[in-house]
């Protein structure tokens, strides 16, 4: 899907690309509200309605995770956040200590090392979490701790979420493609976005299943 | 939602900022007047704080009588209540939980975060009053590119950027790594504001210039409003960011209610008193006082008479910018300092030494506050990565440079900067540690 002209942008979001740099992703406001539509409904099928969500994410990834963020509230669950960081197992920790949460998602290795640096077993943080998705290399780690974990994975301006454990992440299939380019997996737009992605390259990196992935950690 | 006023409209929203003293106190008791019984009759912290004091909701019928009778709350009321109690919200909430759209934090600098219940739909602010009225006041306008460098925690904030001001966010973490990119972005938007900035963040931009070429005056070149928060900008930052011509604009937190700013003025940082009231308490002779803060607004955790342990300097004086609200002048905090044989230490007292050394320039450091009168001054203090097999002589280095700057000879723990840097919260690192 070609680009469209979408100024004013709703803003300069950042994906990785196939060498894992940093890339500028234009965002318009169409293109946010589809996918707050589209997140709203992949949450809505999660089950969380009803329940406290947590979300682990960074700033940069907000063209990604907005949409998710937005789609909590609209599907009728209870939203908190947290950045995705060593330092804010802390906070983590604090909210699971605190609160029963419903899911747990976007999961890092970073956050994982700052629980393990402060003594808190992931075990005993995660436990009661009915939905605890995971990116590559904080997934295979809760699943070695006994957790049953969802894969999720950022596919360069899409987040990638699995529908049961040990299953595939999938992008919304309505707005993106995931494609196999060989060596690496690109990603199509099937919308038109601000952005133009036509089997663009993307950092992560696994193998696609049924259009979802199963990404390896790198 | 306020209508969007002309594009050459010195204020946001000219009739409240620039109200009179006397209406600005009619319009606080009248708001004071709705939230003091909306919270005493919902939450339990503030229920008990006012039973402790023998004060009822109808002993206030003025701010004088708020002043003089209402009870202080702080964050340790607010913990304590929330461990024994067992209620997540520090016997602050005043809605069903059902009812809230979710739950977000405080930075815990401090300590443990506590929480900050939210429900989307305005019933926690208002008016967009906080953010906007300040980066208009600067020049932000309509279809602008702000920089914004930030964390989650505090929820989905950053949609005031795209609806109240109709600019267009460009999206960073608050991380050194990240200013490459956005020295590269700078170039390429023409961007008129970040928010937000800070000291680490300014020597990595030196870094990526040194490194890439490029030209700091022209990668600021396009902004009208760089904000730093969290903490102060160290002395060498500052001197960076004024050299490369950076139009610098503090920002503050007003005891977990809002936030302040300052003006083009740059005279202190305004609190919106429509929003707030703001008092000093425990006054010394130089005008310090502790920032007390009472949310106007929030009908959904509001914070009554709440010790915010900054201390501060405070002027109602009308500003030279024109606005009447509120300036406060941040001086510490009241939980950092430190009595070093009977001498006062606080963190800004040895930031520019630690900084002066070379290998410390990035000014990570630490004071290790075992208790608030210490026989000698301990300092955790981070270094770059290329120091690492010199580092006797950058101990020997801060141990003098801090000795020059506040006459005590401090222990000097050295780590790496990366170790200091993971403590986060992402925009300041706690600048006293406990051990």
């Amino acid at each position: 899907m070609t680009a469209v002209d979408a100024a004013p942008l709703w803003a300069v979001g950042t994906y990785a690309d196939g060498h894992g740099r940093p890339a500028p992703w234009e965002i318009s406001h169409d293109e946010i509200n589809r996918d707050i539509g589209v997140a709203t409904t992949v949450l809505t099928q999660l089950g969380v309605v009803g329940r406290r969500v947590l979300w682990c994410s960074m700033l940069s990834q907000a063209g990604q995770h907005w949409p998710y963020v937005c789609g909590t509230v609209l599907a009728g669950a209870k939203l908190s956040c947290a950045d995705s960081t060593f330092g804010e197992a802390m906070r983590v920790s604090m909210f699971l200590r605190l609160m029963d949460y419903d899911a747990v998602l976007g999961v890092t290795n970073d956050l994982l090392d700052g629980l393990d640096a402060s003594g808190r077993a992931p075990a005993d943080v995660f436990a009661g979490v009915r939905v605890l998705g995971a990116y590559p290399g904080a997934y295979e780690r809760l699943a070695a701790a006994g957790l049953t974990p969802t894969r999720v994975a950022l596919c360069g301006p899409a987040i990638a979420i699995g529908r049961e454990p040990a299953g595939p992440a999938f992008v919304p299939a309505a707005e993106w493609e995931l494609v196999d380019l060989g060596d690496r997996v690109g990603i199509t737009a099937l919308q038109p976005r601000a952005t133009s992605f036509i089997r663009t390259p993307i950092a992560v990196r696994g193998t696609i299943v049924d259009g979802g992935i199963v990404p390896v950690s790198a | 939602m306020t209508a969007i006023p002309a594009a050459d409209s010195k204020f946001f929203n000219a009739d409240v900022e620039t109200m009179s003293r006397a209406d600005l106190e009619a319009l606080q008791l009248e708001r004071l007047l709705e939230v003091i019984p909306f919270a005493y009759e919902r939450a339990p912290l503030i229920r008990e704080a006012w039973e402790a004091a023998k004060v009822h909701p109808r002993d206030i019928r003025t701010l004088a009588d708020f002043r003089e009778r209402v009870p202080f709350i702080d964050k340790d009321a607010v913990r304590r209540f929330r461990d024994e109690r067992g209620d997540p919200y520090g016997g602050l909430l005043c809605v069903d939980p059902d009812d809230l759209t979710g739950v977000g934090s405080t930075s815990g600098t401090t300590g443990d975060p506590t929480l900050v219940p939210e429900m989307w739909g305005g019933a926690g602010l208002s008016s967009p009053s906080i953010i906007t009225r300040d980066l208009w006041g600067w020049g932000v306008r309509p279809g602008d590119y702000v920089m914004l460098v930030l964390f989650t925690f505090r929820g989905p904030t950053y949609g005031l950027f795209q609806h109240s001001l109709q600019t267009t966010p460009i999206l960073f973490d608050f991380d050194p790594a990240e200013m490459e990119r956005f020295c590269e972005l700078s170039l390429r938007y023409r961007p008129t504001a970040v928010y937000n900035f800070g000291s680490v963040l300014i020597n990595a931009v030196k870094d990526v210039c040194d490194r890439r070429g490029f030209d700091p005056r022209d990668v600021f070149s396009s902004y009208v409003g760089v904000t730093f928060a969290g903490e102060p900008l160290s002395p060498r930052a500052r001197a960076l960011a004024e050299s490369w011509g950076v139009p610098l604009y503090e920002h503050g937190n007003v005891g977990d209610v809002t936030g302040s700013f300052e003006c083009v003025a740059r005279d202190g940082l305004h609190a919106w008193e429509d929003t707030v009231i703001v008092e000093g308490i425990d006054e010394d002779a130089d005008g310090r006082c502790e920032l007390v803060a009472t949310a106007l607004n929030n009908r959904i955790s509001p914070l009554l008479r709440f010790r915010s342990d900054d201390i501060v300097r405070l002027s109602t004086d009308t500003c030279a910018c024109g606005r009447t609200h509120v300036r406060m002048w941040p001086v510490g905090r009241k939980s950092d300092e430190v009595l070093v044989d009977g001498l006062s230490v606080l963190p800004l007292d040895v930031w520019g030494a630690v900084e002066s050394v070379d290998a410390c320039a990035m000014g990570l450091f630490q004071i290790v506050r075992t208790a608030r009168e210490v026989d000698r001054l301990r300092l955790r203090v981070g270094y770059a990565p290329d120091w690492s097999a010199r580092l006797d002589g950058v101990r020997d280095g801060v141990q003098a440079a801090v000795l020059a700057a506040t006459g005590t000879e401090p222990e000097v723990e050295l780590v790496p900067n990366e170790a200091l840097l993971r403590l986060g919260p992402p925009h300041k690192i706690p600048r006293v540690a406990k051990s």
